[in-house]
């Protein structure tokens, strides 16, 4: 295992001074040795993850990353709601997290419109049921957050005239428009093409630029981790450990140019030896057969 | 080159597809066409035009064909006048004409005897009995089975009863409906509501159980309360499934339809085709069966084409009649949703819905 150059520690002064002022924020988010295992009859049980802690700070982008099975999905599911730990604890602004609410929004990897409703009503839907606006207001707050994220125009079409990447930003304004404490996005761009996840990539740090709220990204993609956050969470699979957390030495403001950049690079390269060199081993383990032509060596 | 029909999944061409639906029917009435006027292809009797010498046939008589040779035979045998006759099929197979012509005069020819009701009245009370057995039984079971589907619990305590009831034949029901609820019209209801209702239960929960559940969470990270999952998730998002389910499961309400009237004092469709039957006025016989199937086939049309207007998400760019009328005495063409491509650089997706 190659250990990269420690440079991905190396941060510019006001980088450093960015994270001094992010860790002197209020917690949003706290988890406590938080343990998730799964059992089936019959079958070993699975622990997801085992006694990870962390705390997010206020307006902090923190993206979650591993291998898949590490059970980076597991945590967004645990911290919306959706599931119940078998072990440890969350705290949402100092208060234990009990099933899903609307304090935490989520944007999921497949598409979660209601098909039924046009994109306006789509985003309308978490203030009609909380009953926190009237249907004018809501109307109103629904078109400012379709505006937000550049959709305007469509609010009287239904999702399934919209391409994904737009149906992923409609998502994203209809969860933000409940205005959550925290926003959990779960690969929310994995189904996407390359160039439209980039371009959603960029829509996401400026939407994040200009509202006030905290986000945790499962990812497993590297380059989006680094492009988007402040801190990395890198977890361990089988069971799922938090490896180590990493600060992102990128400065901000992010752009697509920093790709090449050395910080950015750095820090690529360390997040691929914390997690690659097992998945590359794989390979290895299959048995060898010659079955193309001798004289004929791809390599 | 190979027909592109014969690969499976194949897409039909709008042209095709059209021709296809309309040969689905005039193939079945070319072939009873063929077996009624061409005489080579069955037509086991003989209609006698002249009875000749043969003392038992009259001029209009139906007679087996092997039995008229035979008479025939003996007849020359006796050196005596031959009958003649004309090959014709039985009784109970009419020609399409004259099934037509029952269809056409049906509502015209007044009744045989003058207590029996006439065409019209005897589908009327059908479609009535039809009409309330299944809005009673959609009256609970869409309910119940939406609510077996979305509550395991719910599902589970009632599901396993109604799957045994299922099987037992809702004619079986019969002597008891009428015990109880005497010889007019309830139990023939009553019949219709029991053999749609279990049946009915059981579909739509299991269509209620193929909602995505990705939507119910979404919806709980909105802040949705239970109640609200099942109100304003689970209901509209199976809801043009169900509708589907709906249209199969009428179907089914008028198969029990002919049983239930035999119960009790026989009446409507049933009673009118049996009398005619009696009356050896076979092609009124077909003419009612054929109004059945039309009946059903129009109603079917209409509930289609009635869902694309209540569904207006299954649509794609195309105008339903029902909007285009409204838009049309609202003296305004309401603006379709056109999306077009974005800074996405996509192209929307269509999703073509059939």
């Amino acid at each position: 295992m190659s250990v990269a150059a420690s440079s991905h520690l190396e941060q510019a002064p006001e980088v450093r001074a960015r994270f001094d002022r992010l860790k002197q924020r209020p917690v949003i988010l706290e988890v406590r040795d938080l343990s998730k295992t799964f059992t089936a009859a019959g079958r070993p049980p699975t622990h997801a993850l085992q006694r990870v802690s962390f705390q997010l700070h206020k307006r902090e982008l923190t993206c979650v990353i591993g291998p898949s099975g590490c059970g980076k999905s597991t945590l967004a599911r645990l911290v919306a709601g959706l599931e119940e730990p078998t072990g440890g604890e969350m705290l949402l602004d100092g208060k234990p997290i009990h099933g899903p609410g609307s304090d935490r929004g989520m944007v999921f990897q497949s598409y979660t419109l209601f098909p039924w409703l046009t994109v306006l009503k789509n985003v309308m839907f978490g203030l009609e049921v909380s009953g926190a606006a009237s249907s004018a207001e809501a109307q109103g707050q629904a078109k400012m957050w379709l505006e937000l994220v550049g959709l305007s125009k469509f609010a009287s079409a239904y999702p399934h005239q919209l391409s994904g990447g737009m149906k992923q930003r409609v998502a994203i304004a209809r969860a933000l428009a409940n205005r959550p404490r925290m926003l959990l996005m779960d690969e929310p761009f994995g189904a996407l093409d390359a160039q439209t996840r980039c371009q959603m990539q960029s829509y996401l740090l400026q939407i994040w630029k200009q509202v006030d709220i905290t986000i945790m990204f499962i990812t497993h993609d590297l380059d989006e981790a680094v492009y988007l956050a402040d801190r990395i969470l890198v977890l361990d699979a089988h069971p799922g450990r938090l490896r180590e957390v990493m600060e992102v030495a990128v400065p901000r403001p992010r752009g697509p140019d920093q790709f090449l950049e050395p910080t950015f690079i750095s820090a690529r390269r360390h997040l691929e030896d914390l997690i690659h060199p097992r998945a590359a081993q794989v390979a290895d383990k299959l048995p060898l057969f010659h079955m193309a032509d001798a004289g004929d060596n791809v390599e | 080159m190979r027909g592109a029909w014969s690969r499976p999944l194949a897409g039909l061409s709008p042209r095709a597809s059209t021709t296809l639906w309309a040969a689905s029917f005039i193939v079945p009435v070319l072939a009873w066409c063929a077996i009624s006027y061409l005489p080579f292809v069955w037509h086991p009797m003989v209609r006698v035009t002249d009875p000749g010498d043969v003392a038992w046939m009259t001029p209009g008589l139906l007679v087996d064909r092997a039995a008229f040779s035979a008479e025939n035979a003996e007849v020359a045998a006796r050196s005596g006048r031959p009958a003649v006759g004309a090959p014709a099929n039985p009784v109970f197979l009419p020609a399409p004409h004259a099934v037509v012509r029952a269809l056409v005069t049906g509502f015209t020819t007044p009744p045989v005897r003058p207590e029996e009701p006439w065409l019209h009245q005897s589908l009327w009370h059908s479609i009535q009995v039809i009409f309330w057995g299944f809005l009673l039984s959609s009256i609970i079971g869409v309910p119940l089975g939406i609510l077996c589907g979305a509550l395991p619990a719910m599902g589970r305590l009632t599901e396993p009863f109604i799957e045994f009831f299922r099987y037992l034949p809702a004619p079986a029901f019969g002597a008891l409906a009428v015990a109880v609820m005497g010889i007019e019209d309830a139990p023939k209801v009553a019949i219709i509501f029991i053999g749609t209702f279990f049946q009915q239960v059981l579909v739509i929960s299991n269509t209620t159980r193929r909602i995505d559940p990705a939507l119910l969470e979404a919806a709980e990270t909105l802040g949705a309360s239970r109640r609200v999952l099942i109100t304003r998730v689970v209901v509209p998002g199976v809801i043009t499934e169900i509708y589907t389910d709906m249209r199969v499961l009428l179907g089914w309400a008028w198969t029990y339809l002919i049983v239930a009237e035999l119960i009790g004092v026989s009446s409507g469709i049933t009673y009118f085709i049996n009398q005619q039957a009696k009356y050896r006025a076979y092609e009124r016989v077909f003419a009612s069966i054929i109004l059945i199937g039309l009946i059903g086939l129009v109603t079917d049309l209409v509930l289609a084409s009635l869902g694309r207007q209540l569904f207006p998400w299954l649509r794609t760019a195309r105008r339903g009649w029902f909007s285009a009328l409204v838009g049309m005495l609202r003296g305004r063409g309401a603006p379709a949703p056109a999306p077009a491509s974005n800074a996405d650089g996509a192209a929307p997706e269509e999703v073509a819905r059939a």
